[in-house]
């Protein structure tokens, strides 16, 4: 076990608030679980040294940083700064219908209330999702009521500065045909630790939209992840952008808990340097009817490294099940790396599914048709590769999110060079 | 061998001679070819007989060797360039199957193609404003929505309506040379037509086109000047418009020749 991890047991033990209960039975789960090696199969690719290496200080230094101003896009905000929530973010008016509460200060019932769902989609398997549930404190809630469409987006945003740990928390429910857009942005590029998780449950008829921009850089490490959990009919969008760092990964998980419901989850992520990101997405057909539809995609430069898992799981009475993963990864060097992994477990008879991981190559056809109106190789090459990204920048169903991120993408990928 | 008698007068193309393979299977076998500055020239001819590949020899694309021959577009040998320094020349061939490029939108990708060969030219690119209002006139003279600009190239767009965005790419590239390549494929009479009128609106004296095409009805709306069969990879007869109505009510069965292996189209 690492030294960071017996200091944060050692932390969690001697914290004592409403959260204990939990904390004691993720406690319990940690010290069973061994610290995660080589050999480990969910970190066979993604080694923790930067995290065991690291300087970090669980006592959180000033940081006066306001999250980016996204022009154009309507939301209320809520700010993380070093893992500290920002009471200011709660005096924004919310229109009827939605409520954001602060666990820490809030009433005894909805602590008590709030106990039972926590920690109840995401699975007890993702070391550091049982690592922020013994280190998280300052727990947001988030409630559309029944039958109620929020308009205006959600959009979380966690600000870390140097040396500092950061355990966000964040619990999202839509009620019956509900609809709500939550947007979770992830920066920083200093040595730090991040642990962001965020639980939604979806209940019948519900619609989320859902944005996670995980997009640490350089020394800033971040372990984080999403967990949705989709009644009948309930319907999931979600677009996960991903940079690399030091150490950058992110464990999502879909769970169908009724039928009918669908999920459509598209991930992108530009690597270069010696960046890393790891993506795990697992997803469970628990009921018969569900359609998946998951589109992953990856440009990978210098000596940076990829990992994907794409876990699909059909179960036994899951009939009818749609199921489409598909990851493709561009190389642009000869030492870049991806390690791709797409599992399909069925267990059911009459499903419709399928799964490919590649490596993309430039598709010729189309180099010799921007060629032949006059663009040169090089250029035409590059306007590919970044259609590659674009083509899902382009399916983000937030117009406005999209021309925020498209020239960041545009101009992180525009740095990358091209080797091979 | 084309019956056009050769002239002094200066020439958009000549092919001489043109041999050219693809995959080690001999296509063309020794094509001549003469056009005039304005003229429009039709090539007909069964499946087989290396019309598309006479557009992707000339177009340069990949995986077709010249051989043996030459083809002068305006005074300059392009055989040895490579896709990008022909269309600078002022080639433009309009594919019969234009590729679909999600993520690289029209708009883009137009630019690109206006820009780089306005760079050959050492004339300036245009401002993104500048463009946006050339582009939105093609779009409008090919009857496309706007909204085409903004989509993937060609991204779920209908036959007809790929075809005019070759031609919007054609009337914003102002080529010397057009090759038309069986542009009428996959077209019904009402789009056919509005693609017919766009390529008429093009014609000028200093603008040549080249029409690959199986069947003759496209050539009822562009009205060519010369008509030429190609069979087994040459000419083996030439004449005026009514060489083509004289192909619809025959067919091709009078070339003795036994078609080729379809080798046209889609090779990927």
């Amino acid at each position: 076990m690492s030294v960071w991890l017996e200091n944060a047991i050692a932390r969690a033990n001697s914290t004592s608030d409403w959260l204990s209960p939990i904390r004691s039975v993720s406690l319990a789960a940690l010290k069973d679980t061994p610290w995660p090696t080589r050999k480990t199969e969910a970190w066979r690719y993604t080694s923790l040294k930067s995290l065991e290496r690291a300087t970090l200080s669980p006592s959180p230094s000033v940081n006066q940083d306001t999250p980016e101003q996204i022009d154009g896009f309507e939301s209320f905000n809520l700010v993380f700064r070093n893992g500290e929530f920002d009471l200011d973010s709660l005096t924004q008016p919310l229109p009827a219908g939605l409520m954001i509460s602060y666990l820490p200060t809030a009433s005894e019932e909805m602590k008590q209330a709030s106990l039972d769902e926590f920690s109840q989609i995401k699975p007890g398997r993702h070391l550091f999702g049982l690592i922020n549930d013994v280190l998280a404190q300052h727990v947001v809630r988030i409630e559309v009521a029944e039958g109620v469409s929020i308009s205006q987006a959600i959009r979380i945003t966690s600000l870390i500065g140097l040396n500092s740990e950061s355990h966000t928390r964040v619990f999202v429910k839509l009620n019956k045909g509900a609809s709500l857009t939550v947007s979770e942005h992830y920066q920083g590029n200093v040595e730090s630790l991040n642990t962001g998780f965020v639980e939604y449950d979806i209940c019948a008829e519900a619609k989320l939209e859902h944005y996670r921009f995980a997009l640490q850089t350089d020394k800033a490490i971040s372990l984080g992840g999403c967990h949705f959990k989709l009644g009948e009919r309930a319907d999931l969008n979600s677009t996960l952008v991903g940079f690399g760092s030091d150490l950058s990964r992110v464990d999502t998980d879909i769970i169908y808990d009724g039928e009918f419901a669908t999920a459509k989850l598209n991930a992108f992520y530009l690597l270069d340097g010696k960046e890393l990101f790891d993506l795990h997405a697992t997803v469970e057909h628990a009921v018969p009817n569900c359609t998946t539809l998951e589109n992953v995609r990856g440009i990978v430069a210098d000596r940076a490294k990829a990992v994907f898992n794409g876990r699909i799981h059909i179960h036994r009475h899951a009939q009818k099940t749609l199921a489409e993963l598909n990851n493709r990864n561009l190389l642009l060097s000869d030492k870049a790396e991806i390690n791709t992994k797409p599992e399909l477990e069925i267990y059911a008879d009459d499903v419709r599914c399928a799964h490919g991981a590649t490596v993309a190559e430039i598709d010729k056809h189309a180099l010799y048709y921007l060629e032949s109106r006059g663009i040169s190789r090089s250029k035409a090459q590059v306007m590919l590769n970044f259609g590659f990204i674009n083509e899902l920048i382009d399916q983000m169903p937030n117009q406005v999110l999209a021309e925020w991120i498209r020239p960041q993408i545009r101009n992180r990928f525009a740095e990358m060079e091209v080797t091979r | 061998m084309s019956n056009i008698t050769p002239t002094t007068e200066k020439s958009m193309l000549t092919i001489t001679d043109l041999h050219a393979s693809v995959e080690e299977k001999n296509i063309l076998k020794g094509l001549n070819l003469d056009v005039k500055p304005g003229e429009v020239h039709a090539i007909m001819g069964p499946n087989g007989a290396g019309k598309s590949t006479t557009g992707y020899v000339l177009s340069g694309r990949d995986g077709y060797t010249v051989e043996k021959g030459s083809a002068v577009l305006d005074g300059v040998e392009i055989l040895e360039m490579e896709a990008e320094e022909r269309a600078r020349a002022g080639l433009f061939l309009a594919f019969q199957y234009p590729v679909e490029i999600p993520g690289v939108s029209n708009l883009e990708f137009l630019k690109a193609s206006v820009d780089a060969q306005r760079e050959a030219r050492g004339e300036v690119a245009y401002t993104s404003a500048e463009f946006l209002k050339l582009a939105k006139e093609a779009c409008k003279q090919v009857d496309l929505p706007l909204a085409f600009l903004k989509r993937g190239v060609n991204e779920g767009f209908s036959g007809g309506e790929k075809k005019r965005n070759e031609l919007m790419q054609m009337i914003l590239l102002k080529p010397k040379l057009c090759i038309l390549d069986e542009t009428d494929s996959g077209l019904d009479i009402d789009a056919m037509q509005v693609v017919a009128n766009g390529v008429n609106s093009q014609r000028s004296p200093d603008r040549s086109f080249i029409i690959v095409t199986h069947y003759q009805r496209l050539l009822d709306y562009i009205k060519p000047d010369f008509v030429h069969v190609l069979s087994d990879g040459k000419i083996v007869k030439s004449g005026d418009a009514s060489l083509a109505k004289e192909l619809e009510a025959e067919g091709y069965a009078w070339i003795h020749n036994e078609p080729k292996d379809e080798l046209e189209g889609d090779l990927l």
